[in-house]
């Protein structure tokens, strides 16, 4: 009988002392593993008892993948960086700001303190802040395996639907990166109910503007669908048109039809796709006014 | 806050709370926080399915200590008693277990194992089947023909009906005859109490004694332990109940839920100690839910807007079966429905509605909340419909302090205050008030009012019996001064975080002329402390625990005065009991030292003839009257047109609660309650599918205001003092959270006149907002 439950079912608890250690329980273990980053998804389910895992594997002693590095090339962040300590990170506010403003929008800084960059992208929570920053800057993540060493794998390839990537059951996530290119800027916004819980919707947008002309666009939505989703024709129609207001109110009336989105009990699919729009325009105005 | 009271002594100063200290380092003693030598830990096994029927229940090989199923704890206890009972209720006790499944959550077993963990591994291992029939959540669809009953002997899901106040003749003809009804559908949504500290219970049967101790985080021991003792067939003095730190209650803890008596009656199959601590996804469905009624409400009144008529059918949501107080809320609803307004003519109809939910039962405001919500509302759309401040009509139909103490039409009998006031400072606060301008022309600014009178205190015991509520209104205190001149205060209500123990201490200090930190009081111990029928519910600890606390040390420092009279051979009357010393007023040469005397009066020495060595003084206060306080709040929102977001930017707050024995703990409670009214008017709402499947399971998926989203509040309290209670106090528990709701839909309302006349439900949330802003057209163009 299925009872309600405040106390994970009996596991194998590893803790992994590096990253090779990590590696090889990953490749040897025949049952289900869990890898305990920040803990703050994958604690909650196993108290619910809706992640059963065998193994625990607790990479949170592994030296090595809580870097945090930021340039005019972007930022790499290793997979156990915690996300309160990015955010006050002044090289990552000097060169990926977007990043510093996804992340205000995680939780609380309680959960803040635990939860990690790389724990969050691999959990891919379709409402989840940072996989639709990825997806806007075509970001990509690191896996490493013991057979067959490391990978970089774009977002697309990354992010397949809930709670489901592309990393296979011997890998581990060992950096996220956020890569800028130049002329670009990224800026994010989201509605949520109450500050910190998860979006009714999300946007994220970068802009390639010189002289007043938008060159390109690109613009990604979470909360709406089963993984992050890019507006291209909210891109299309930006593309070589005056950054203007006029613009700004076209893109958000295109991201209003273009933007998939589903009824639950709380908000509407319409009400959904009004945020995405209105998200769109203000993110507009912000950028366009900061340039 | 302001109070344009002045009074030297304790009484009326805000003295920092006496556990404070204790709380802030962790030493608190909550329920988890005590173990025991062998103890074992419990989990609850409870239905999963929202109607059914228990078709099997096997241990197969499940490894616990003890598994107790549905036949076994039905076998071994007696149903568990409703307490307040409406006419022609025909269900008045609730067995504690059945094989008929009316609700998910309800319980149909118990497992206990070494650890929580392990007893939780042992649920899975049982073999039990559930037949799964159809169920129904919403009380308006469990009225349609064809659909489910929760009962199907009764061949309806209507539990019981009956009118309260003038019969509808009276009323009917005071709507024909009105220039302007006001008529309207309202809801209020289901409320998850949502105590910091989840419900808990450790239970220890002493074999050779023969004595079950139950430790209980609960609102009512006294209460709790009358119904443990019934249910287990023991007598009452084999069961002691102690409730020590109580991390908030809000009503939910105010009666013995069948959890906790499984508790019992398990640690007396093991003969060892057993705990059982609520999780929080149980607290969503096993413990009783506030709200949860439909209102069909009409205001009527001339063309001048003074006020003819007020009406409501509740269509109310009992849930699988009649909680403890059952229609309660629903009749409280009815009762309070007039508020401070001259309304010559008042009723309501109740129809209770059994469905396959959790059960409904007290939560903060019980029934006022929906009242304020309801008349409230009705005013402002009638303010506007007549074109008219909704202030001045607020005003022009109040009761004038000159026309109180009066008897409403639903039988309530306003005690004392001036209600005009608290509107008058509140509209004052208001029109000071000079908001930053919008930051975009997509956002609207609204600022409204709210006002309601407040039922609290419970008794007379003789009252309450009149309206079906088997609970006697009088409490007691005792108060005694030991051989070393400190001061022990008990008394039958219990503390839950709102500070009592430091008033009942301020009360007591104040009468007896100690110091505070001379004074423990001592409450939530049925061995220690005198009996309570009620507990702390309906904001009473204060009217009628705090007025027992005054006589009874009023009567010990009338007994001290007299033995010092004796001893310096003046008359008691002359004298006075200051910090310490006893001397004739003016004079403070001639005297004696309080502890001199009241050392040698415990050896029996220097007594007047007749009087008796005891420095203890029991008095039970039987109160003639509820108390009515009462308040206006006003409240300033901005709505966003294009996310349906709500800010609420400043909140005040105009209240009269009789005499204030302590400000800040008042100011405390005035700001949790709307704190909580907030989360109502904004957030909270149990949800279920139609069929009662609960959707709403954790805190991811029912939201309550964070410390961000709650504002500053401005605060304006006078005091007239309760004529029928000592020390003139009224209840301050529940204001904030029965009016801060009506408060913010209606300033949402005057932020959007274009839907105004649709803001008629609760939670206010982006998703309704937004979808009745697009539908008015406010995104068009």
């Amino acid at each position: 009988m299925k009872g309600y439950c405040m106390k994970p079912g009996p596991f194998r608890y590893i803790a992994a002392q590096s990253v090779e250690e990590a590696l090889d329980v990953l490749a040897s273990a025949e049952e289900d593993v869990a890898i305990l980053a920040g803990g703050q998804s994958l604690v909650s389910l196993m108290n619910l008892r809706l992640a059963r895992p065998d193994i625990v594997l607790d990479i949170n002693r592994v030296p090595g993948l809580a870097t945090v590095q930021a340039d005019d090339s972007g930022a790499r962040i290793g997979a156990l960086a915690r996300a309160a300590v990015v955010e006050r990170d002044a090289s990552v506010g000097r060169y990926v700001p977007a990043l510093i403003t996804a992340i205000g929008h995680i939780g609380h800084p309680q959960v803040r303190n635990r939860t990690t960059i790389g724990g969050n992208v691999a959990h891919a929570d379709p409402s989840s802040e940072l996989p639709g920053l990825l997806a806007c800057m075509e970001g990509t993540v690191t896996l490493a395996s013991a057979s067959r060493g490391a990978r970089e794998v774009g977002w697309d390839e990354f992010f397949i639907s809930v709670f489901t990537t592309c990393k296979e059951p011997d890998e581990l996530v060992t950096s996220v990166n956020f890569p800028m290119a130049p002329g670009w800027r990224y800026a994010y916004d989201e509605v949520a109910t109450r500050h910190g819980d998860y979006p009714l919707a999300g946007v994220s947008m970068g802009l390639r503007v010189d002289g007043g002309v938008v060159q390109e666009a690109r613009v990604s939505v979470v909360g709406v669908a089963d993984r992050p989703v890019r507006l291209s024709s909210v891109e299309a129609a930006a593309a070589g048109q005056d950054a203007s207001a006029a613009l700004a109110r076209d893109m958000a009336g295109i991201a209003r039809t273009e933007c998939p989105a589903s009824d639950d009990a709380h908000v509407s699919a319409e009400h959904r796709r009004w945020l995405a729009g209105t998200l769109v325009s203000r993110l507009m105005a912000s950028m366009v006014d900061a340039a | 806050m302001r109070t344009d009271t002045d009074r030297p002594g304790l009484v009326g100063s805000s003295v920092k709370r006496v556990n404070d200290p204790r709380l802030l380092v962790g030493r608190g003693r909550f329920i988890d926080d005590i173990s025991m030598p062998g103890m074992a830990h419990a989990t609850i096994v409870r239905s999963t399915i929202p109607s059914g029927t228990v078709t099997s229940f096997d241990v197969a090989d499940c490894e616990a200590l003890l598994v107790l199923g549905v036949d076994e704890i039905a076998a071994a206890t007696r149903p568990i008693p409703c307490v307040w009972i409406a006419p022609g209720q025909e269900q008045v006790e609730v067995p504690v277990a059945s094989r008929q499944v009316r609700y998910v959550g309800q319980p149909i077993g118990i497992v206990v194992a070494p650890s929580r963990a392990e007893a939780e591994d042992a649920v899975e291992c049982l073999a039990i089947d559930l037949a799964a029939e159809d169920g129904v959540a919403d009380s308006l669809q469990a009225l349609e023909p064809g659909a489910p009953l929760v009962y199907p002997e009764r061949g309806s899901n209507i539990g019981v009906e009956f009118p309260i106040g003038d019969p509808s003749e009276l009323v009917e003809e005071a709507m024909a005859s009105a220039a302007v009804v006001v008529s309207r559908r309202l809801r209020i949504p289901r409320i998850v109490p949502s105590p910091l500290e989840t419900r808990g219970v450790i239970a220890d049967w002493n074999p050779g004694l023969e004595q079950l101790t139950v430790w209980m985080s609960t609102q009512t021991p006294h209460h709790v332990r009358d119904h443990i003792a019934h249910s287990l067939r023991l007598r009452a003095d084999q069961v002691r109940v102690v409730a020590g730190d109580v991390g908030g209650g809000f009503g939910s803890k105010e009666h013995l839920y069948a959890d906790e008596l499984l508790v019992c009656l398990a640690a007396m199959r093991l003969g060892r100690p057993v705990k059982w601590i609520e999780d929080r996804v149980e607290h969503f469905t096993a413990t009783f839910h506030g709200r949860d009624a439909y209102h069909d409400a009409r205001l009527a009144m001339t063309e001048d807007g003074t006020f003819l008529a007020i009406h409501t059918s509740i269509t109310g949501n009992l849930g699988a079966h009649f909680s403890n107080v059952g229609t309660g809320p629903f009749r409280v609803s009815a009762v309070m429905l007039p508020g401070p307004y001259r309304l010559p003519v008042a009723g309501a109809s109740i129809r209770a509605v059994f469905t396959n939910t959790t059960p409904t039962g007290a939560y903060r405001g019980f029934g006022m909340q929906e009242a304020a919500w309801v008349r409230e509302r009705l005013v402002d759309e009638a303010a506007r419909e007549l074109g008219m401040s909704a202030i001045e009509l607020r005003r022009k139909n109040m009761y004038r302090s000159d026309e109180l103490p009066l008897v409403t039409p639903t039988f309530q009998e306003y005690d004392s205050g001036d209600y005009g006031r608290a509107l008058d400072l509140v509209d004052a606060r208001v029109r000071a008030y000079a908001p930053a301008p919008p930051a975009s022309a997509r956002i609207r600014q609204g600022i409204a009012v709210a006002t309601h009178v407040e039922f609290t205190g419970l008794g007379p015991s003789k009252a309450q019996d009149i309206v079906g509520f088997r609970l006697g209104g009088y409490e007691t205190a005792v108060v005694r001064m030991e051989p070393d001149g400190s001061v022990f205060v008990s008394s039958g209500v219990m503390g839950m975080g709102q500070g009592i123990e430091t008033t009942l201490a301020q009360l007591a200090a104040d009468r007896l002329g100690v110091p505070l930190e001379r004074v423990r009081v001592q409450l939530g111990d049925t061995g220690v402390a005198p009996y309570s029928a009620a507990g702390s519910i309906a904001s009473r600890s204060m009217t009628v625990g705090g007025g027992a606390v005054v006589r009874a040390s009023t009567a010990l420092r009338e007994k001290i005065l007299r033995i010092a009279g004796a001893k310096l051979e003046v008359s008691p009357s002359d004298l006075e009991l200051v910090e310490g010393q006893i001397h004739v007023k003016g004079d403070p040469r001639t005297g004696t030292s309080l502890e001199e005397l009241v050392t040698r009066a415990w050896l029996g020495l220097d007594l007047p003839e007749g009087e008796s060595p005891d420095l203890e003084c029991k008095y039970v206060h039987e109160p003639l009257n509820i108390s009515y306080p009462y308040a206006t709040h006003a409240a300033a929102v901005s709505v966003d047109l294009d996310t349906g977001q709500v800010a609420v930017d400043a909140y005040w707050v105009a209240h009269d609660s009789g005499v204030v024995v302590n400000p800040m703990i008042v100011d405390g409670q005035i700001m949790g309650g709307v704190a909580q009214g907030l989360g109502i008017a904004l957030f909270e709402k149990m949800l279920y599918a139609d069929d009662g499947q609960p959707l709403s399971t954790t805190f991811m998926d029912y939201l309550i205001p964070l410390s961000s989203d709650v504002p500053t509040m401005v605060m304006d309290h006078y005091e007239t003092p309760a004529p029928h209670i000592p020390g003139g106090m009224k209840g301050v528990g529940e204001g904030g959270t029965i009016v801060a709701p009506a408060a913010i839909g209606n300033a949402i309302a005057a932020a959007l006149p274009e839907i105004a006349e649709q803001i008629l439900e609760t939670p206010l949330s982006p998703g309704r907002l937004w979808t009745l802003i697009h539908k008015a057209g406010l995104h068009d163009g």
